[in-house]
Formats: C-alpha cells, structure tokens, sequence
C-alpha cells in the first residue's frame, strides 16, 4: 500500500500542475457520474419493487373472483339445476358440498393473503421513502371494507347453512319447501356476489390508488433526484470553478513570487559577490597592514636595541674624544695614548656600523630566497633581543645542533624567531614571581624536519586560551605592551612562507636545575629542504 | 663661576662603577690626571671590597649595570652599611622614576650620559668642594690658635676685633678710644699696631675713624683657602 503511494507520488510529481486539476476534475465529474447512475438503477430497483408489489396486492382478488365465480357457476346454477331437476340429486349434493369446500379454503386463503404483511427490504425502503417524504397514508382496511367482509362471511354462513338444509332435504326428498330454500339461496348467492363483486372493485380500487400514489412517489423522487444531482452537479462544478481558479490565481502568484525571489536571489548573488570580493580585498589590506604594524612593532623594539647598542659605544666615542682635549690640558697627551685612543675609537665605530647593518638587513630584506644556516639565524635574532633581554634581567640559552643550512627567506625565520622570544619576555615580565626568568631555545635536526623550540619559565599558557593565542589581536598583555599581531604573524610566516608548522605546547622543563618548571614551549618545524619544493 | 680650580680634586680618591669597560676605561683614564686615585670597577661587589679596603671620598656610579642597579647599591650602602658617602649617578635615561630615587637617596648629583667630562669633574668639583674647605676652615682655625699661642695675645685680640667690626665694604668704622673702650689694650699698643699695619698696606686710613681692610695685601700663609664662594 505504501508502496503504492509512494509510487503514485512518484508518477504525481512529474504530472503538470494544469493536468493535476484536469485530473482532479475528471476525477470529481465520474465519482458524481457515477453516484447518479447508482442511484438512478437503486431507484428504478425500487420501482421494480412496488410494481411487484401491485402484483401481490392483485392476487388476492383473484381468489375473490374465484368464490364469486363458484357461487355464480356451481352453487347458483346448480341450485337452478336442481330447482329444475335438469341434475341428479346426488351429483347436485356432490357439486353443492364440494363448492362449498372450495369456497370455505379460498376465503381462508383470501383472508390469509390479505392480512398477510410483505416485510423485507422493498418494505423497508418503502417504508424510509415515506418517512423521507412525509407519506404517512398507511393502507388502513376501511369501514366499509370490513363491514363488507363481516358481511360476506354473514353471507357465507347463511349460504353454507342454506346449501346444508337444501342437501339435507334433498336427501330426504322435500321439494316444495326444497325450492323456496333453493331460491332464498339463489337471491343470497346473488347478494353475496355483488358483495364480493364490491369487494373486488373496492380493492382493485384501494390498489390502482396505491400504485398511483407510487407512481407519483416515484416521479416525484426522480425529480428529486435529478433536481438534487443537477444541483450537486453544479455545486460541483463551482466549487470545481473555485478551487482551480483559486489554485491558477495561487499557482500564478506563486509562480510570480519564485520570478520576482529569484530575480531577488540573482541580484543578491552579483551584490553578494562583490561585497565578497570587496571583503577579500578589505581583509587582505587588513591583513597587511597587520603585518605592516607587526613590523612595526618588531621594528621598534629592535629599534630600542638598536638605540641601546648604539648608546653605548657613543658614550665612550664621546669619552675619547673628551680625553683628547683634557689631557692635552693637563700635558699628557702623548703619543701612546693617542694610538691606543684612536684604535679603541676605530673599534667602536666599526661596531656601531656593523650594527646598523644588521638593522638595515633585518628591515630592508632582499625579498629572494637564499640558502642560510638556521643557527645562524636564530643567533642574529637572539642579538637584536639581546638588550632588551639583558634589561628585563632574562636570561637566553641557545642548545645549536651543528650548522644546518636550509633554503628559504632568512629574515622572515629571524623574525618569527624574534616575535616568539619577545612573547616569552612579555610573558616572564608578567609574572614577576617566577624568580629565575629563562628562555631556552633549542635547535635540532630530524630526517624531515628542522625543529626550533623555545621554552620559557613563564608557567606555561593557560588551557581555555592555548587555542586562540595564534589569532590576530588576541592578546593577554597590557594594550600597551602586546599589539596582539606577533604569534599570529609568526604563524602566518611559517604556515605560508616556510610551509612549515607552529605550535604550542605546555610542559615541565627542567632548565639544568633540579626543580620542574610549568613551562610553555613554542615549536616551529620547518621541512628540511627549505621551501624549494 | 665657570672656571673652578680643579686642584682640589688631587686630594681626593674616587671610585668608580660601571658595566661598559670601554667606557670605564676611558672615562678612568681622564679621571685619573684630576684625583689623587681611582678605582675603577664594573661590579658592586668589587666596588663594596674596594670601600672596605680604601678611603672612599666620592663614589660615581652608573645606575644601569648588569643585572644590578647602582641606586639599590647605594641604597644599601647608606642604609644598611652606614657609609654616608657623597654619590654622584649616571645614567643612560631620563627617567623620573631614578630621579625620584636618587632625590629620596639624597644623591649629589645625576648626569645623563652621555658623559661630559668637564660637568663631571665640575660636578664632582661641586661635590668635593664643602669637604675641601671645611677641611682648610679647620687647618686655619688650628693655624691662628698656634699662632696665639705663641705670640702676643693683645694683638690677636685687636686681629679679632678689627676683622669682626668690617661692614660690608671692607671699612673699619672706630676710634682708638671706642676700641680701648670695648677691649682691654693701651693706646700705644693700638698706635704701634695699627702703624705695622699700614706700613703692610693691610689697613689703610681713609679719614679719622675710617679705615680701609685690604684683604689682598695679606701675606700668602703657605697654602692658600680658595674663596670664591
């Protein structure tokens, strides 16, 4: 059964919607075609019913006629056959007694039939139409006709008591008093005729009206009927009406709105478009002038050690240059001194120049690839931190493997270096109970892999933020302090640039003390053969 | 005032501390021609040995060393060691966080390097400068009472007198008789006195009771006080 359905479905939902409604019509017009036809066919049954029911009324009658024909032919004329001696006494006594029978069984079997009741169904639905149509004339037995069939059973008696007198007296011979009880028996035979005669008429009377008045029931409910079917009919094909237009102004209106929604949709789409590439392009300038602060901010702090490492050796530039003039004052400038002055100041300077070459190509990278030493790399960025590490009294321990040359952007590796040691500083300077601070790197070499770990003291980064603190502007430092860009940008640079991986874990390192410390280690792995692939 | 006599300093030892040998190297170098000694040194420990073995008369420290801060030691030295000894600081920032210390420390003086030689030494010149003369101060007060005790008292009385009744333009407003009147010395004494005086150009008579002090034509002790306060 579900089967089927899901089968008619099937079939349904390839079915036009236009040809949906005629089907549903065709559907409606049959069904109601086909009620009429039934009802038509159950009418005419029924009229079948009452005519066969006529007949039964009939019947009955014909046993009247049978005892009024009796009368006439055997009693009557036998009784003139006897008065007239035309017939032997014994076969007059024979017809007499032997019509007499037949008329005794015939009038019990009349009255039988009569008060007999047809029951089942034709009476029933006779008996539902009546009620239907307020027809409550039950065929009731009259006044008259009962006096009548009291009177023919009176007659009947006195006759069949006549008819015994007149055998009696013919068995013993008495004809005169024989003939006046043959002719009162006569004229009573007469009566009881037209009694029966009436009878007769009276019910074929009672029967033709009844037939009638069916016949009008029947033409009435066919009227009913076809008024009631034309009416339905044309409820039918009005609501019909209704319902498909109802159905082609919604079907339209619908298919207006899917117009209109996918035309809506379709210009959605083209804005939407655009507002993604114009989202695309914003994100991307976002995202480089992240990169351009990240820069910056790198820039500074390196700029700050920089400034340091320049200060410094200025001062004593400064210092010599000083001495000259006092002790030329004071009468010692000799030329000892003046040579080991001039030496020393000549270092120094060449100092200060190298490094401002070292800023200079650390922010003014040559964009190409080149093939470099990793511990080289992470030496030059442990260098630019180096003051600012010295100043917040952190100590930095580089474990290096042995040379491991890679091929790829050198400054881009110092860099991200660079931003995961100023994140363990930032870290170590925000917990200012943790003693000791220490930042340990350490480089090593797999078959695959070069790995770079950095390990600080700081405690380790806490579980709920372990998994953002590689977002951009995710931050637990001070706004001051942390731009929020540096691990990001870290990531970035190796995910994109290196193709290598970063991560973080938290873990208890030892430092070469006894004690554990909760640590936070950043990894960085890069493939070994560098980003030649 | 610009011009301050540098001398001074010969008489005093100095130490110093400092993180950047090069500099303190040099900057020692230059110290040296202007103080009796030096002790240059880049750690505080060795600079606490140094004061514990050797007189100290001023300490110039850098504030900024390897992981240690020349406030705290000076802190330490004065609080805790009980040394009050004059500090002068130096330091590479301007910072008003060291400032409010070195105020609250009661250091001497604060010098942003780079290092000028010359406000070093005016600086530490400054500094020395109190202790050298309430030094002389002491030495000449101990001069005159040797001198008293071995000469007339009446005339250093009328020294006394004479120098402590100067107004404010070096005059000397008294007569002989005020003077017998205030202090117990006879007139020819007075006269004979007043007369050496004036035949030395010291005291000079301007009219009666006016005489000029002229300080200037004092004979040279030996060592002389430096006055230009």
């Amino acid at each position: 059964m579900k089967d089927f359905f899901k089968y008619a479905n099937k079939k349904l939902e390839n079915v036009k919607f236009a040809n949906k409604t005629k089907i549903l019509i065709f559907t409606i017009f049959g069904g109601t075609i086909l009620i009429g036809f039934l009802m038509f066919i159950s009418i005419f049954a029924l009229k079948y019913d009452f005519e066969a029911l006529f007949v039964n009324l009939t019947k009955p009658q014909v046993k009247l006629e049978e005892i009024k024909d009796i009368y006439q032919v055997n009693i009557k004329e036998t009784l003139s056959a006897i008065k007239e001696n035309q017939i032997s006494k014994a076969e007059g006594i024979e017809v007499l007694s032997l019509a007499e029978q037949i008329i005794k069984k015939q009038w019990r079997e009349y009255k039988a039939e009569e008060n007999e009741k047809i029951g089942g169904l034709p009476e029933f639905a006779s008996n539902w139409l009546n009620f239907f149509l307020l027809q409550r004339d039950k065929t009731q037995k009259t006044v008259f006709e009962q006096r009548i069939i009291q009177n023919i059973e009176k007659k009947i008696k006195s006759i069949n008591k006549k008819t015994q007198v007149i055998i009696s007296l013919l068995n013993t011979k008495k004809s005169i008093k024989n003939k006046k009880i043959i002719n009162d028996t006569i004229l009573e035979t007469n009566s009881i005729n037209i009694y029966l005669s009436t009878l007769i008429t009276n019910n074929l009377m009672h029967a033709i009206s009844k037939k009638e008045a069916n016949d009008r029931l029947f033409n009435t409910s066919t009227m009913m009927l076809v008024f009631l079917i034309s009416l339905s009919f044309i409820f039918i094909i009005l609501v019909s009406i209704t319902i498909i237009n109802n159905f082609k102004e919604l079907h339209y209106s619908l298919e207006e709105n899917i117009d209109k929604k996918t035309k809506e949709l379709r210009a959605l789409n083209i804005s939407l478009e655009s507002r993604i590439s114009k989202e695309v392009e914003n994100s991307r300038k976002k995202d480089s002038i992240m990169f351009q602060q990240a820069r910056l901010a790198s820039m500074g702090e390196v700029l700050q050690n920089i400034a340091h490492q320049w200060r410094q050796p200025l001062g004593t530039l400064m210092m010599i240059i000083q001495s000259f003039q006092s002790k030329y004052e004071v009468g010692k400038l000799n030329e000892n001194f003046l040579n080991q002055s001039v030496d020393d100041a000549l270092k120094i300077g060449q100092n200060m120049s190298d490094t401002l070459d070292d800023f200079k190509n650390f922010f003014m990278p040559n964009r190409a690839k080149q093939t470099f030493d990793v511990k080289k790399a992470i030496e030059k960025s442990i260098s630019l931190s180096k003051y600012q590490l010295e100043k917040d009294e952190i100590k930095l321990d580089f474990m290096p493997s042995k040379a491991i040359k890679t091929y790829g952007f050198k400054n881009e590796l110092i860099h991200v270096v660079l931003n995961l040691i100023n994140n363990s500083k930032d870290i170590l300077l925000s917990r200012p109970n943790v003693g000791e601070k220490k930042i340990l790197i350490i480089l090593k070499q797999t078959k695959q892999k070069i790995i770079i770990n950095v390990i600080d003291n700081g405690g380790g980064v806490k579980n709920d933020i372990i998994t953002k603190i590689f977002d951009p502007y995710f931050t637990t430092k001070h706004k001051s302090i942390g731009t929020g860009i540096g691990l990001y940008m870290a990531k970035q640079l190796v995910e994109r640039h290196m193709l290598g991986k970063i991560y973080c874990k938290n873990i208890k390192y030892k430092f070469g003390k006894k004690e554990f410390y909760d640590s936070a280690m950043f990894s960085v792995e890069l493939p070994i053969e560098g980003t030649t692939s | 005032m610009n011009k301050r006599n540098l001398d001074i300093l010969g008489n005093f030892n100095i130490l110093y501390i400092e993180d950047e040998p090069e500099l303190l190297r040099h900057t020692a170098t230059v110290l040296e021609d202007f103080v009796q000694k030096i002790f240059p040194t880049l750690s505080c420990k060795e600079a606490l040995e140094i004061i514990q073995k050797n007189r100290v008369d001023i300490i110039l420290t850098d504030i900024n060393l390897k992981h240690e801060n020349g406030i705290e030691f000076l802190k330490e030295l004065k609080f805790e060691l009980g040394y009050n000894i004059p500090s002068i600081v130096t330091t590479a920032y301007t910072d008003t966080e060291y400032l409010i210390d070195a105020i609250k420390l009661k250091v001497e003086d604060y010098i942003v390097k780079p290092i000028n030689i010359k406000d070093l030494l005016n600086s530490i010149h400054d500094v020395l400068l109190p202790i050298a003369q309430e030094k002389e101060i002491k030495k000449s007060y101990n001069m005159i009472r040797t001198i008293s005790a071995v000469t007339d008292g009446k005339q250093v009385e009328l020294v006394k007198f004479i120098l402590k009744n100067l107004d404010d333009e070096s005059m000397f407003n008294y007569s002989y008789g005020d003077i017998m009147n205030q202090i117990d010395v006879s007139k020819p004494t007075v006269i004979k006195f007043f007369r050496q005086l004036s035949q030395k150009g010291i005291l000079t008579k301007i009219q009666n009771r006016k005489y000029f002090f002229n300080e200037n034509s004092l004979p040279d002790p030996g060592e002389e006080i430096d006055c230009e306060i």
